[in-house]
């Protein structure tokens, strides 16, 4: 089920009302959003529900060992098993068939013909995302710093509906203690849960899907058609274009949770406006960001182990976080340029402390460096992705460029500056409106929003191939 | 989140669901056309019916009103243009466009594309044609093609409720200077179709393949505005399901059916010519084996799209030579 669409809203109305009547009964509201959550996650495909179930019993299973083994070796053995099979559900359903068709053609070039038969898996949505959350949640137990919890308790934290799709990377003491504590009725952070998903639906719906329609797309299926200027607008397009479709689902997610007396954390904190390397990765993506730092930069050693074991860490945690898009060379080269940036960025602090660039150049060359970067994420391919870097400088007729497509682009970095009390005078003075006025002002957005989306329909966000 | 405990950004649930019944009346209110469209685009199914039964009559009662209005000026804001309307060709014309225009036998003759000016295509059609435009380009001689690629994904003839192909076709043509036109559409066809006379009939129904036959006939005329340009129609390959093949297999026999009242229609045939007509997850491609198909059994990776761009491009180079492949 994808957020703005009919089902969705007739989903959530009526999972909103039997949520906040059941919440005095704990016993009956967590079946109530656990099932919720599993008609939600399988109605596109059913046998999903069944591999995520798969996955909470087990993970569920190795914490309960973890947790009452005196044996250290046992809790090891579980903490383990459950990451290989938490790592190998990803392996068999993201990567076996990357793996393969690699195979199939290393083996081809050397005279050996074609012998694998090529893999063709469905990938189940958001098995990146609850497979990242059940490794954190078993690591934290066996590191103390969560306690294990009923099976109804991971299953609720894997598969709440609101993130079980695209995120935000939720860890256990972050949702467990309020699951455990029932909700206030009277007090629903309305003003922040409305702001987010009606913000959500219009980054979404006018300029996401629109850069995507009338830029972005058309200049990545073919590079070489396109003057200079449409691929540069193409190349910023595609900055803002990710941004507001990423960042307006989680907005909408966390927004959904909100209303349901539930917070999420933060997931993206005016990314473009960050003025090194470091200082975006704090800011986008952060719970993946910080879910690489926790389980996978620190225990490879972080910065503790000298210089040049921090920038292999650099390298590796970057080129995994890539990988873990999804299987291609664009995605691991994307890795590649991050990590080698940061690398970049750490052996200049290090070797020139005081040195500080001018705060427009180093945001100007952050910014830059990222969206040479998103040209490989988005790119199906390598030879795709240079044509339109190599694009960049040429000439010709522009007809794809236009002032609203600008204006667009400016629009999605630009929201990023405004001032946070802003939002928050506006938040509150929407609280206090009459109940017809908040819900005339939402319907108009909704339809506003409707109207730009047009007959196509509201396109797949970009983070449920992940 | 860290709202903020100075100012008062809470409400009680009652209210809420009150903020939330009346924007979704509003929403559901103005929006109702959009309402009923998406009705008519589902599969179907307890969904669809429901949306459809709530969706019809509010948009009686908000079109009597006149909450239509806001929403027409919206969409002219966004530079949306109707994709539906009544009484068009597709719905209401007759069987006649299949036995008039009687295909002649001389090739018509079309200028020839050049580096100078290459030849302006428009590749449309559902979701199968997005890989098609892409891989079109790859494959023809370079600098010959001037591709445009518009997918309307989830559309077919089937349904001119939820998008007409005829107005669309109309538009396009009124927007665009095109030399030719690749239709690749048909994964979207499985649902009974409504003559113009009343008559409702299934896939598998002689009806259905007529009606069918008559639909790809209006929509290769208004694209081929006359015989002025060659109108290539791809209908669906082989799919992995059995139960769409017997469709697809129908819906081929139409599109050639209909090649013998359109001059300027040429049937591509992917359905028989790629894997002898045997589905396959694999083909070899230049000596490679690459994996063909999405999941989904029926459309083609990027990399498979290959083999179907290249029987569109043999067969534009019937009308135009320079785009032979060597």
């Amino acid at each position: 089920m994808v957020f703005p669409t009919i089902e969705f809203a007739a989903f959530f109305a009526v999972v909103f009302v039997v949520s906040w009547l059941l919440q005095p009964r704990p016993s009956a509201w967590r079946p109530f959003i656990l099932a919720a959550s599993y008609f939600f996650y399988g109605w596109v495909d059913w046998r999903w529900v069944l591999l995520l179930a798969a996955s909470s019993v087990v993970n569920t299973f190795a914490s309960q060992v973890i947790a009452r083994s005196p044996s250290a070796a046992m809790r090891k053995r579980a903490l383990i098993g459950a990451i290989v099979f938490d790592l190998g559900l990803l392996c068999v359903f993201k990567y076996l068939g990357f793996f393969v068709t690699q195979m199939d053609d290393a083996l081809d070039s050397i005279g050996l013909g074609s012998p694998l038969p090529l893999v063709q898996i469905v990938l189940p949505i958001g098995i990146s995302f609850f497979t990242f959350q059940a490794i954190s949640y078993v690591v934290d137990v066996y590191r103390g710093e969560t306690r294990a919890a009923s099976l109804v308790d991971v299953a609720i934290l894997q598969a709440f509906f609101p993130h079980i799709v695209a995120g935000p990377i939720v860890r256990a003491n972050e949702l467990l203690p309020q699951l455990r504590t029932p909700r206030d009725p009277r007090e629903v952070l309305a003003g922040p849960a409305i702001f987010l998903i009606v913000g959500g639906l219009v980054k979404k719906t006018v300029i996401a899907d629109e850069l995507a329609r009338r830029i972005v797309d058309p200049v990545y299926s073919e590079p070489s058609a396109h003057s200079g200027a449409e691929v540069l607008l193409a190349f910023y397009g595609f900055a803002a274009q990710i941004y507001c479709d990423f960042s307006g689902y989680t907005d909408m997610a966390i927004g959904l949770a909100l209303l349901l007396g539930y917070q999420l954390p933060q997931n993206f904190n005016r990314p473009y406006l960050a003025l090194s390397l470091q200082d975006f990765w704090r800011r986008w993506h952060m719970t993946l960001s910080r879910w690489l730092r926790d389980y996978l930069y620190i225990p490879l050693g972080g910065n503790r182990k000298g210089r040049a074991r921090t920038y292999r860490n650099i390298m590796i945690t970057m080129l995994l976080g890539g990988l873990w898009h999804g299987a291609s060379w664009t995605f691991a080269l994307w890795g590649g340029i991050h990590g080698t940036a940061l690398s970049a960025e750490r052996f200049a602090r290090e070797r020139y402390p005081g040195f500080r660039l001018p705060v427009w150049v180093a945001w100007l060359v952050t910014f830059h460096v990222v969206c040479v970067a998103w040209v490989f994420f988005r790119a199906p391919d390598l030879h795709t992705a240079f044509s339109v870097l190599g694009g960049l400088g040429l000439g010709g007729a522009s007809p794809l460029v236009t002032l609203p497509l600008v204006f667009l682009v400016i629009v999605a970095v630009a929201i990023q500056a405004l001032p946070r009390e802003w939002w928050r005078d506006a938040e509150a003075w929407l609280v206090a409106r009459p109940v017809a006025v908040q819900g005339i002002a939402v319907g108009a957005v909704i339809v506003a929003a409707d109207a730009a989306v047009g007959q196509q329909g509201v396109a797949p966000f970009i983070y449920y191939q992940f | 989140m860290e709202p903020s405990t100075e100012k008062k950004l809470t409400m009680p649930a009652g209210r809420v669901l009150g903020v939330m019944l009346i924007a979704l009346a509003i929403a559901a209110l103005f929006n109702s056309e959009a309402l009923v469209r998406a009705g008519e685009g589902m599969k179907p199914g307890t969904t669809r019916d429901i949306v459809l039964s709530v969706g019809r009559p509010l948009d009686d009662v908000a079109g009597a009103i006149g909450f239509h209005l806001p929403r027409k000026g919206l969409d002219l804001a966004f530079g949306q243009e109707p994709k539906t309307a009544a009484g068009t060709e597709l719905e209401r014309g007759s069987n006649a466009i299949l036995r008039q225009n009687r295909k002649k036998d001389v090739r018509q003759s079309f200028v020839q594309p050049t580096r100078a000016r290459p030849l302006r295509v428009l590749v449309t059609g559902d979701s199968q044609a997005e890989f098609l435009g892409q891989r079109l380009i790859d494959q023809a001689p370079s600098g010959l093609l001037d591709v445009t690629t518009v997918a309307r994904n989830g559309t077919g003839l089937t349904n001119p409720a939820f998008f007409n192909w005829e107005i669309n076709a109309r538009q396009e043509v009124a927007t665009r200077d095109l030399d030719a036109v690749v239709m690749a559409i048909g994964d979207n066809d499985g649902f009974n179709v409504q003559t113009p006379d009343g008559s409702l009939y299934d896939p598998g129904d002689p009806g259905w393949e007529t009606e069918f036959a008559r639909r790809v006939a209006v929509v290769s005329s208004v694209l081929a505005s006359g015989d002025r340009r060659p109108v290539y129609w791809v209908p669906p390959p082989t799919a992995r399901d059995p139960e769409f093949n017997r469709i697809y297999r129908i819906q081929n026999r139409a599109v050639e059916r209909a090649t013998r009242a359109v001059p300027a229609l040429r049937y591509v045939d992917v359905y028989s010519t790629l894997s002898r007509g045997r589905y396959s997850d694999e083909l070899r491609i230049d000596g490679k084996h690459v994996l063909a198909r999405q999941s989904d059994g029926i459309h083609f990776t990027r990399e498979g799209a290959v083999a179907p761009a290249r029987l569109i491009l043999d067969a534009m180079a019937e009308d135009f030579p320079a785009l032979r492949r060597r």
